[in-house]
């Protein structure tokens, strides 16, 4: 007895050296990459969080002034005008996207070759830079641009597309809805294609029209991906940037900032780096927020259709 | 079963065709006997590739010709004068960019893979609470809207002696591909039976070791996923190196050479068109011939992250 005590006294010793040898190798497997990030995008966080409690301007010291700048969110005109353009970026781009990619998805679902052709035709501005999308669209949109040229040729005036106040943001909505849907119609088709045919022909038998299977059977069944491509979609265009820069440049007369170019073109006239650090701040917290409301959304839904 | 499909069978009308994908020939041909789906289709078409047929045909005309007749084919006045002035320019060079770009994808994929590998299959192979929080910890970071706060790291960047340095760039761009590609390699690791590692530690492999020779070639379909995505991401970015490398560094990416060119040009149509079609050229073609590849990789790594 005494010496299997002795044993097992020896055994965990070295298991523990063992068990410490392992932690420190898991360690030094994960370090690297955790310090990486952490220095290069949890820091820069933190610094903003700080920067927006101040009045920094870029150059000189700093000094705290609380929350002022967060006060000044709500109250600034141009803040709360971009968040007007945001807003309803983000809110009819998703409605159209996740729309339009369900008339397609439902249109593109059956395995066949034509399908998968046009899924990659919807698919394909989704791996091009929005930037480069957005010259395009400018240069086909534009005053000089082919459809007012042709327009021109029949008499019809030039339409402002992108010089007028009312039509600037509703080209700019449309080309990031031409630019995204394509990969909702993907994401969506996965879906659709998980949904066992036999329920479709229950329901067929039971004699349901196209649309109310459709309706009542196949969407439903694919809520949990519908609610994932909201997501993204809200998150995405919430955060838009790169397509205003090139398509609108946030003109006319600033009627298609989103609250990103706000913040970059305010950062660079570096008079108000501590007032737009505040905007970025509250801009992850909102997307933040906006991500988690609807995922905790979605999972009260699985748990009424599983409850039920 | 059978029976079903015998009754849908004797009342065809009853059932929608385009339902029965386990009946595909059949469903084909009545799909495309549907109009309604080809006028969907044939509106799909039209508005999704009549903007890069411009592109590509405009990339081949005279300033007046595009204002003329921007839909038309060159067939008379073709040139390629502008396509080869736009390859050759020593301005904001798109060409030049290409190489500069494509540097920086594979120094951001090779970081990221050596980064993300064995901290993703310390955290997947790990039964600690705590290792689990570091998983967390990373998944934080998708929330985070990188260009908003771009700023702030180029005040780290300055703090670390890396301000308006390739170095710095490169750092920051692996840092942001680090959640999604963690994520997507602690899911798949967790599918790869533990034996397999008991079995080489068994054999006197080292963690590392076992890692990088047993693991990592059975995470194939994984890589494959996380280098299209960053390549892509990469390739496409405008606000880092636009804002973390200042002009005077004299590097340009595709983007941020376009970004020079093009906002000083912008009614130079015979610039705007041919430079875009060779920033887009590239990646259309990397696309057309990865597409299978690139649609389930970027879905993944969207809808997972």
């Amino acid at each position: 007895m005494v010496e299997l005590a002795g044993l097992t006294e020896a055994q965990r010793r070295g298991r523990n050296r063992a068990r410490l040898r392992e932690t420190a190798v898991s360690l030094g497997m994960m370090g690297p990459a955790v310090l990486l990030y952490t220095v290069m995008t949890v820091v820069p966080v933190v610094v903003a969080v700080y920067l927006s409690l101040t009045d920094w301007d870029g150059f000189s010291t700093a000094a705290f002034i609380g929350l002022d700048n967060y006060q000044h969110l709500f109250d600034d005109p141009s803040s709360t005008d971009a968040w007007y353009v945001t807003a309803l970026i983000a809110v009819a781009g998703t409605v159209l996207m996740v729309g339009l990619g369900l008339v397609y998805a439902l249109a593109l679902k059956a395995k066949s070759r034509t399908n998968s052709f046009f899924r990659a035709v919807a698919y394909f501005p989704h791996v091009i830079s929005a930037l480069i999308l957005g010259y395009l669209w400018a240069a086909i949109l534009g005053t000089n641009g082919a459809i007012n040229n042709t327009l021109a040729k029949f008499g019809i005036d030039p339409v402002g597309f992108l010089f007028d106040e009312q039509f600037a943001l509703v080209s700019l909505i449309a080309v990031i809805v031409w630019a995204g849907f394509g990969f909702n119609v993907v994401l969506f088709v996965a879906a659709l294609q998980t949904v066992p045919a036999e329920l479709l022909e229950a329901a067929a038998i039971d004699g349901a029209s196209k649309r109310q299977i459709n309706l009542r059977v196949v969407i439903p069944m694919i809520a949990p991906v519908v609610t994932v491509a909201t997501v993204l979609n809200l998150v995405g265009l919430i955060r838009a940037y790169d397509i205003v820069v090139s398509l609108t440049g946030g003109g006319p007369a600033g009627s298609t900032q989103t609250f990103t170019y706000l913040i970059l073109a305010r950062s660079f006239e570096g008079t108000k780096v501590g007032y737009a650090t505040a905007q970025a701040v509250f801009l992850m917290v909102v997307s933040a927020v906006l991500a988690l409301l609807v995922t905790a959304l979605r999972n009260r839904q699985d748990q009424a259709a599983t409850g039920s | 079963m059978v029976t079903l499909e015998a009754k849908a069978d004797d009342r065809p009308k009853v059932v929608p065709a385009s339902l029965k994908d386990d009946d595909v020939p059949r469903a084909d041909r009545e799909e495309s006997r549907s109009p309604v789906r080809w006028v969907l289709l044939g509106v799909l078409f039209v508005v999704m590739v009549v903007p890069i047929y411009l592109l590509v045909v405009n990339a081949f005309k005279s300033q007046q010709d595009i204002l003329d007749n921007p839909f038309s084919i060159p067939l008379g006045g073709l040139t390629f004068e502008h396509m080869s002035a736009a390859i050759s320019s020593p301005q904001f060079n798109v060409i030049g960019g290409y190489g500069f770009t494509l540097f920086l994808v594979v120094m951001v994929d090779v970081f990221c893979i050596l980064l993300a590998g064995p901290a993703a299959y310390a955290i997947a192979r790990s039964l600690k609470k705590r290792t689990q929080l570091v998983l967390l910890y990373f998944l934080a970071g998708t929330f985070i809207p990188g260009a908003a706060v771009i700023i702030p790291v180029i005040y780290v960047l300055r703090e670390v002696g890396l301000a308006n340095t390739v170095t710095g760039l490169i750092a920051h761009d692996v840092a942001s591909t680090l959640p999604v590609s963690i994520f997507l390699f602690v899911g798949f690791i967790r599918t790869i039976p533990v034996d397999i590692d008991h079995a080489a530690t068994i054999d006197g492999a080292g963690r590392y070791r076992t890692f990088w020779t047993i693991i990592f070639p059975l995470m194939r379909p994984a890589v494959v996923t996380v280098l299209i995505l960053n390549s892509i991401g990469i390739w496409n970015d405008f606000v880092s190196p636009q804002i973390l490398l200042s002009p005077s560094s004299g590097h340009y990416t595709v983007t941020t050479a376009i970004y020079a060119g093009i906002s000083q040009y912008s009614t130079d149509l015979t610039k705007v068109f041919p430079n875009l079609l060779l920033a887009v050229a590239p990646v259309v073609i990397f696309f057309i011939y990865m597409q299978r590849h690139i649609i389930s990789g970027l879905t993944v790594g969207a809808v997972k992250g």
